[in-house]
C-alpha cells in the first residue's frame, strides 16, 4: 500500500519533471515561435485582404482566411501589368549596377586611405569623415543634381546618391588596415603594380567585409524611395518601391482634396487592389531573400571565423 | 567597372542635353506644375495646346503634372532651388499658398492682370478676388468653382422612399431639427439586415459653417451675420454647446459606430451599403449624381446651411505664377485664355476631340469618350480635375445627369452672402508658441467632443481651460487686432 502510494507519487514527480525538462529545453522554441507568428499573421493579412471581395472586406474587416474569395484586385492591377513590372525592372537593374559601381568605388577609396603609405591619406580621410558630419541639406543636393548634373527624371539619379557612403567607406577602411604590409611588400617585390596588388591581394582578402557592404548597399537601393521623390517624375523611371508609396500616397492626397478642397474626384483604387499591389511588390523579393539569404548570412559571418 | 560608370555618367548628359535642345524652341515654352497622374497622351495634348497658344500668345506650354503624393515634396524643391517655371496649382492645402507668398515664391498679379487678363478679371465679383489678396497684392489667379458651401444631409434614395418622409426631408430648415427623421431611419436600420448604422460620423455636426459661423484657425470665428467682425473663441459659444450635446445624444442613442473612422473607412462604408445618412456634406447642383457616379448609391440630399461667401472657400483652388518666371505677361496672359476660353480649357481639361471625347449632345455641352471607349479613364487622356487649371464652369459636361449645373453652381456662388472676413488672412507669425500648444490641445480634448463620446457637460469645460492655457486669448486678441486694422483700412 504504503510503496504502491509512494510509487504513484515518484510516477507523478516524474512526469512534472518531465513536462518541466520539456519547457526548459524549449522555451526559446516557444517564445521565438509566437514571435514569428507575430511577425507572419500581418503579412498573411495582406496576402488574404488581397483576395477578399472589396465589398466583404469593409463589411467583415480583415481576416486570416478570406470572408469572400475574390481575385477582382490581381485583375484590376494585372490590367496595365507594365507598370509594376517596369518597377521591377527598374528597381533590379538599379540595385545590381549601383551595388556593383558602388563597392568597387568604395573599396578602391577605402584600400587607398588604409594604405600608411598614401601621401593625401590624412586630408581625404577628413573629406570623408566630414561628411558624415556635416551635409549642405536637402536644397543644396537637389540644386547639385538638377542644375549641375542635371539628372533629374535620369535613372543615373537613382544611382548615383548610394555609390559612395562614407561610414561603409570607413568600416572598409578598418578591414584593409588589418592586411599586414609585408605582404603588400611581398607583391611589390614580386612586380606587382598598385593595381594588381589591390586586385588581387586586398580584395580577395577583404571579401566579407566587401560582402556586408554589398549586402548593405543593396539594401539601400532595393529599399529607397526618397531619391524617387525628389528626382523623378516620368513613371516609365519609377522604383518598385516608390510606386507603392505613390500608390497609397495618392489615395490619401484625392481622400484630402475632397475632404478639404470641396471638390470631387475620380474613382480612388480600393483597399484590396492596395493590398494586392503590396504583395506583388514584396512577395518575389521575399521568396528571393528566403533562397538567398543562406548565403547572405555566410557572407555576413564570414569575417568572424578568421 | 569604369567604363560602366563612364557610360552611365554619359547617359545622365546625354538626358540633359535632350533637355536642353527641347528648350531652344524659337517661341518661349511655359512650364506649368500641377499635381496629377501623368497622362499617357500628354504629348498629343500639349502640342495642341502648344498650337493653340503660339496663334494667340506667341508662347507654347510644357505640362509637368507630378504624382499627388510627390507634388507638395517636388514643389517645394523646385521652389527652394530657386528653378525656372511659370505657373503652378497652388492652394491653402497642397503645394500652400500662404508660404509660396512669404517666402515670395510667388509674383504679386495685380498689375499683370489688369493689363494682360481683362476677361480673367471680370470673370469674377470685385470681393471674389479681395480673397485671394495676401498682405495687400493678389498673388494667384482663382480657378473658378463651387465658392461655398451649402452643407446638408446625404439620404439614400430608398431609405427615404421607405420610410416615407421626403416632405419631412425637403423642409429641413436647422440641422437640430434632425432628430425625428434620424429616429424614423434607426428604426428601420433596425429591420434591415444590411444597414449597420444611420450615419458613420457625427463629428461634421461641430463644424463652425453650418450653425453660422466663418471658422478661422485654431477654434476661432466669427458670426457671419457680424459687420463688426468680433473674434469668438468656437468651442465658448452657444452653437458649439448646442452641437455638441446633439452629437453627443446621436452618440448614446447609437447611430453612428463607436469606434473613430476616417474618410477613408467612412467612403468605404458608404460604398458597401452599411450606413443610411451622410450628416453634413456639401449639396451642390450635381452632387447627387456625382455622389452615385462615384459609388453606387443613388441619394437624395438637403442643403439646411446658408451659402456663405469664405476666403477659405474661394481659395481652395488657385493658379500662380512663380517669381523665377522668364515671361510673367505671357504666363498671365496664357491664364487669361485658359480661364475664359471654353476651346482652349476644355483642350487642357478633356483632351482632343475625336481622340478623348466627342459630343454626346452638343446643345447642352454634354461629352462622351471617344471612339466607344468605355470610359474617359480608357482614352489617354483623363486628368479628371477640371477645377486644377481653371474656371470649371466653362467645361463640357462628361455625365447626362450633370447638366445643367453650372450656371446653378455659378448662380449659387453670385448669390451668396459674403463674410465679414472675406479676403482677410490671419498672419501667425506673432503668436506661433501659442498656436503650437493650441493644435497640441485638438486631438485630447476636442475630438472626443467632437465625436460625441464625452458628456459634453465636462468636455466642453475641459476643452476651454485647455484652450485658455494653450494661450488662446491670446491668439484671439491678436486675430482681433489684426481684423480691426484690416476693416479700418477696408473703409
Amino acid at each position: 500500500m504504503a510503496t504502491y502510494s509512494q510509487e504513484l507519487r515518484e510516477r507523478k514527480r516524474r512526469d512534472t519533471d518531465a513536462v518541466l525538462g520539456w519547457l526548459a529545453r524549449n522555451a526559446v522554441h516557444i517564445v521565438l515561435l509566437i514571435i514569428s507568428l507575430l511577425c507572419l499573421i500581418p503579412l498573411l493579412l495582406i496576402i488574404s485582404a488581397s483576395f477578399t471581395d472589396e465589398i466583404a472586406l469593409t463589411r467583415n474587416g480583415y481576416t486570416l482566411i478570406p470572408s469572400e474569395f475574390s481575385t477582382q484586385a490581381y485583375a484590376t492591377i494585372f490590367r496595365n501589368p507594365t507598370v509594376i513590372i517596369g518597377a521591377y525592372a527598374i528597381t533590379i537593374f538599379v540595385t545590381v549596377v549601383g551595388t556593383t559601381i558602388g563597392v568597387f568605388m568604395m573599396s578602391m577609396l577605402a584600400y587607398a586611405l588604409s594604405r600608411p603609405d598614401f601621401v593625401l591619406r590624412k586630408p581625404l580621410s577628413f573629406l570623408v569623415f566630414f561628411t558624415m558630419l556635416f551635409n549642405g541639406g536637402i536644397v543644396p543636393y537637389y540644386v547639385l543634381m538638377t542644375q549641375y548634373l542635371r539628372l533629374q527624371d535620369s535613372v543615373a539619379a537613382l544611382i548615383m546618391p548610394y555609390l559612395v557612403v562614407a561610414f561603409y567607406v570607413l568600416i572598409l577602411r578598418t578591414y584593409f588596415a588589418t592586411i599586414p604590409t609585408d605582404l603588400i611588400d611581398a607583391a611589390r617585390v614580386d612586380g606587382a603594380g598598385e593595381f594588381r596588388i589591390f586586385l588581387s591581394i586586398a580584395l580577395p582578402l577583404a571579401k566579407p567585409a566587401i560582402a556586408t557592404i554589398a549586402l548593405f548597399t543593396a539594401l539601400n537601393y532595393w529599399n529607397d524611395w526618397t531619391t524617387a521623390l525628389y528626382f523623378i517624375r516620368d513613371p516609365h523611371l519609377f522604383p518598385l518601391q516608390y510606386l507603392l508609396y505613390i500608390v497609397q500616397s495618392n489615395i490619401e492626397a484625392m481622400q484630402l482634396q475632397s475632404a478639404v478642397g470641396n471638390i470631387s474626384t475620380g474613382p480612388v483604387p480600393t483597399q484590396s487592389a492596395r493590398m494586392a499591389m503590396a504583395v506583388l511588390a514584396t512577395g518575389p523579393a521575399a521568396i528571393f531573400f528566403l533562397f538567398f539569404q543562406r548565403y547572405l548570412v555566410r557572407g555576413v559571418t564570414l569575417g568572424a571565423f578568421k | 567597372m569604369k567604363k560602366l560608370f563612364a557610360i552611365l555618367v554619359f547617359v545622365g548628359l546625354l538626358f540633359a542635353m535632350v533637355g536642353g535642345l527641347a528648350a531652344q524652341d524659337e517661341l518661349p515654352t511655359l512650364i506649368y506644375y500641377f499635381p496629377g497622374s501623368p497622362q499617357t497622351d500628354v504629348a498629343t495634348v500639349q502640342e495642341a495646346l502648344s498650337d493653340y497658344l503660339a496663334e494667340r500668345i506667341g508662347a507654347r506650354i510644357e505640362l509637368r503634372a507630378i504624382d499627388w503624393g510627390a507634388f507638395d515634396s517636388q514643389i517645394g524643391l523646385i521652389n527652394a532651388a530657386g528653378e525656372e517655371y511659370d505657373l503652378a496649382f497652388t492652394a491653402p492645402w497642397i503645394n500652400n499658398y500662404f508660404t509660396n507668398v512669404s517666402e515670395e515664391y510667388l509674383l504679386p498679379l495685380d498689375d499683370l492682370i489688369a493689363e494682360y487678363a481683362p476677361g480673367l478679371w471680370a470673370s469674377m465679383t470685385p470681393e471674389t478676388w479681395e480673397a485671394a489678396r495676401v498682405a495687400g497684392s493678389i498673388y494667384a489667379a482663382i480657378n473658378q468653382q463651387i465658392f461655398v458651401k451649402p452643407f446638408g444631409p446625404y439620404i439614400r434614395q430608398d431609405v427615404l422612399d421607405a420610410i416615407g418622409m421626403s416632405d419631412e426631408f425637403n423642409s429641413l430648415t436647422s440641422f437640430e431639427d434632425l432628430d425625428p427623421l434620424l429616429e424614423a431611419v434607426q428604426a428601420y436600420v433596425d429591420e434591415d439586415p444590411t444597414l449597420e448604422y444611420v450615419t458613420y460620423g457625427l463629428s461634421g455636426l461641430s463644424i463652425p459653417e453650418i450653425w453660422g459661423y466663418d471658422p478661422q484657425d485654431f477654434f476661432l470665428a466669427v458670426r457671419t451675420d457680424d459687420e463688426t467682425a468680433q473674434v469668438v473663441i468656437w468651442p465658448e459659444t452657444d452653437e458649439y454647446s448646442r452641437a455638441a450635446e446633439m452629437i453627443h445624444r446621436y452618440y448614446e442613442a447609437g447611430y453612428a459606430p463607436t469606434d473613430v473612422s476616417n474618410w477613408a473607412e467612412a467612403d468605404a462604408a458608404w460604398q458597401a451599403g452599411q450606413y443610411a445618412v451622410r450628416l453634413v456634406d456639401i449639396v451642390k447642383p450635381g452632387g447627387n449624381a456625382e455622389v452615385e457616379a462615384r459609388w453606387g448609391v443613388p441619394v437624395y440630399s438637403h442643403a439646411i446651411a446658408e451659402p456663405v461667401l469664405t476666403t477659405g472657400g474661394v481659395i481652395a483652388t488657385l493658379t500662380g505664377v512663380s517669381s523665377t518666371s522668364q515671361h510673367p505677361e505671357l504666363a498671365v496672359q496664357f491664364l487669361d485664355l485658359v480661364n475664359t476660353d471654353p476651346v482652349f480649357y476644355n483642350l487642357l481639361a478633356k483632351g482632343l476631340e475625336g481622340t478623348h471625347w466627342e459630343w454626346a449632345a452638343q446643345d447642352d455641352l454634354l461629352i462622351q469618350p471617344a471612339n466607344g471607349a468605355a470610359s474617359f479613364g480608357d482614352t489617354g487622356y483623363n486628368p479628371n480635375t477640371d477645377w486644377m487649371f481653371g474656371n470649371v464652369f466653362n467645361a463640357f459636361y462628361s455625365d447626362p445627369t450633370q447638366v445643367g449645373a453650372w450656371p446653378e453652381t455659378a448662380e449659387l456662388n453670385r448669390n451668396a452672402r459674403p463674410s465679414p472676413l472675406l479676403g482677410f488672412t490671419f498672419d501667425r507669425s506673432a503668436v506661433e508658441t501659442e498656436i503650437a500648444s493650441i493644435s497640441a490641445v485638438s486631438a485630447e480634448y476636442a475630438d472626443p467632443v467632437n465625436q460625441g463620446i464625452v458628456d459634453p457637460a465636462a468636455g466642453i469645460p475641459a476643452l476651454t481651460e485647455a484652450l485658455r492655457a494653450a494661450g488662446i486669448e491670446a491668439v484671439r486678441d491678436e486675430m482681433q487686432r489684426q481684423v480691426d486694422a484690416w476693416l479700418a483700412a477696408q473703409g
